[in-house]
């Protein structure tokens, strides 16, 4: 005996969104690509940083008067150095995150806190000589303490926040400590030039600069959390619409199945009787049997283009798998599938095209281009024909593929209406009876997803041509055109 | 001769018109309810057949794929169709390179086209 207990408690996963505020899921620091993202960013700014600093250089050596006021690079080589040093360390940057193996040694991770670690022991040479209190420069440390609210944990910004701490006291200390021993070059503030630098002034400067260390750490690190809780939350929101999606797909694909197999079976019964299976039949059966399996065609038709329609709105074009989709070859595809309705109808096909290579998603070309190609042969009248021709503009490399027939044609009122899922021509189901109907909703949606635009000219009972316009194609000058009734190698084109 | 085709389908009526199909053409036909089944029978030494049809959604959504799957990793000199409702909707589950010779049919069963994918099938096997 088997037994078997079912459990239909959702999981944890399955609930909508997490309605506290607790953060502490997101405080761990950011995925690598992300960081690895963030050190390419960062590494630009700072060739950035390295390029003003060799501006101001430049501008030094070609009118030294200009920058005597600040005399930023009097007596020292302080500027050249830590532009050196830069540039240097950007290098080995890029070198370790491009072209070494990732290892212990070697992660994102450490990276960042080297390049964050290597900044601040500049930012620090740089406050020591231009000033720690007489200039903004030590103001440049909250710059590395926000980006490390970003890239890191939580902790780790504080532990960045406490070095930025530390730096800018052994800065301090050394100034207010060996003024005599070291020189600082800018003297701004008049306060000190006239009263010299006292403990109460650099105690006060420590004091202030660090409560503002911290703060601008406690409010960019509490920001940088609230973002990534919410970065969170749309992660796991579109990882459930994408499951949503799927089973959404299955459960379309599943009543497909559901709905059809009846169908499919009765076909099969009727086929035998046709096929003569099951004995000789009276030829009043036969046709009352070939007018049921009709009506089942039509809806087994019905039920896939739904299916079909459903997965083409699933679609969109910004997550879709473009390619270079062969025009030629793809119209050659279509019409050998249709090739058993053109033969009943006795359709002759004009082909005239270049060779055109669209980027596109190859099977909703296909879609889009078989149902326009089965509308020209069913709303043809018996032994028509069906011209395809195209038109290249070499100019703004665009191209147009036209698809006439000389059937009955659309009506001036029904004409805008044919893309709409909805609509419904009576006209056109009196003429045929063997369509779902919703074969040009289906053109839409596969033109929509290709970003193609369809013209549409129709005369009633003289015909319909619909014109694709590709945007952008790339076309074989050496290639020739498809002549008419050559390029299918079809028996059909024979006719 | 005798070929030896193998149907599974789950629905009686499909698995009848194939049968009769095949057996007034000379082919000797096992059918099977499940792949479960089928695969089994594979399992425990019977003569393998020259060709199978599979029909994809029979246990589950998609028993006929993973049956095919089996097929092609332990029995890869079996031929193969897929006799399918969804037809060419079921081409998605396929990776894109066997989805160039994957053989699949639309239900219904139409004898001539039948009988023509079956020969072509065992044609391509014969040329292999």
């Amino acid at each position: 005996m088997t037994s078997v207990q079912f459990d239909w408690k959702k999981t944890s996963n399955s609930v909508a969104l997490p309605v506290n505020n607790n953060y502490s899921d997101c405080a761990a620091k950011l995925n690598d690509d992300i960081l690895i993202s963030n050190i390419r960013w960062f590494i630009i700014f700072r060739w950035g940083i390295i390029g003003a600093l060799i501006l101001i250089h430049v501008i030094a050596i070609l009118t030294p008067d200009t920058l005597i006021q600040f005399r930023t690079i009097e007596e020292n080589n302080w500027p050249i150095i830590i532009t050196l040093i830069l540039g240097i360390a950007n290098l080995l940057y890029i070198y370790a995150l491009n072209y070494c193996k990732p290892s212990k040694f070697n992660t994102p991770s450490i990276n960042l806190w080297s390049q964050i670690i290597v900044d601040l022991i500049c930012l620090s040479v740089v406050v020591h000589f231009i000033g720690s209190t007489a200039t903004p420069a030590p103001f440049f440390y909250i710059l590395h303490i926000a980006l490390a609210c970003i890239f890191f944990s939580t902790l780790e910004s504080l532990l960045v926040a406490l070095i930025v701490s530390g730096m800018y006291t052994i800065v301090l200390l050394i100034e207010f400590s060996f003024t005599g021993q070291f020189s600082t070059t800018i003297t701004v503030d008049p306060a000190v030039a006239q009263n010299g630098k006292t403990i109460n002034h650099m105690l006060f400067w420590m004091i202030a600069l660090d409560v503002l260390f911290f703060t601008v750490w406690y409010l960019v690190s509490r920001l940088s959390l609230v973002v990534r809780a919410h970065e969170h939350q749309l992660a796991e929101a579109y990882k459930r619409i994408n499951q949503a999606q799927h089973e959404k797909d299955q459960y379309a694909v599943l009543m497909t199945h559901q709905l059809k197999s009846p169908l499919d079976a009765i076909r099969s019964k009727i086929n035998l009787i046709k096929g003569g299976y099951c004995g000789e039949v009276p030829q009043e059966i036969k046709e009352t049997l070939l007018k049921i399996d009709r009506r089942a065609t039509n809806m087994a038709g019905l039920i896939l283009d739904l299916l079909r329609l459903q997965r083409l709105k699933e679609t969109c074009s910004c997550n879709a798998d473009n390619k270079p989709v062969d025009i030629r070859k793809t119209i050659q595809k279509c019409i050998d599938k249709l090739t058993p309705v053109i033969n009943n109808k006795g359709i002759i096909f004009n082909v005239s095209i270049d060779h055109l290579i669209y980027n596109g998603i190859p099977d909703q070309v296909e879609i889009l281009m078989e149902n326009i190609i089965a509308n020209a042969i069913t709303y043809s009248y018996e032994n028509g024909s069906v011209e395809i021709t195209s038109n290249l503009n070499k100019q703004n490399n665009s191209a147009t593929l036209t698809i006439a027939d000389h059937g009955i044609g659309i009506e001036n009122d029904d004409l805008p209406n044919i893309f709409n899922e909805y609509f419904y021509s009576p006209r056109a189901a009196l003429h045929n009876k063997a369509t779902s109907g919703i074969g040009l909703s289906i053109v839409k949606i596969a033109a929509e997803n290709n970003h193609l635009n369809i013209n549409v000219t129709s005369e009633p009972d003289k015909g319909t041509a619909f014109t694709i316009i590709f945007p952008e194609v790339q076309f074989s000058e050496t290639v020739r055109k498809a002549e008419p009734n050559e390029i299918m190698d079809n028996p059909l084109q024979q006719q | 001769m005798t070929k030896r085709i193998a149907h599974v389908d789950d629905d009686p009526d499909i698995r009848d018109a194939v049968a009769r199909i095949l057996e007034k053409n000379g082919y000797e036909v096992e059918h099977y309810l499940t792949m479960k089944d089928f695969i089994a029978s594979l399992e425990h030494g019977g003569t393998p057949p020259d060709l199978a049809i599979l029909d994809v959604m029979v246990e589950s959504m998609d028993a006929g794929l993973t049956a095919y799957a089996e097929i092609q990793k332990n029995h890869p000199y079996i031929q193969t169709i897929f006799l399918t409702s969804l037809g060419d909707m079921i081409r998605p589950y396929f990776d894109k390179e066997s989805d160039k010779w994957v053989c699949v049919m639309e239900k219904p069963v139409e004898p001539e086209n039948l009988l023509s994918v079956v020969e072509d099938r065992f044609a391509h096997s014969a040329n292999k």
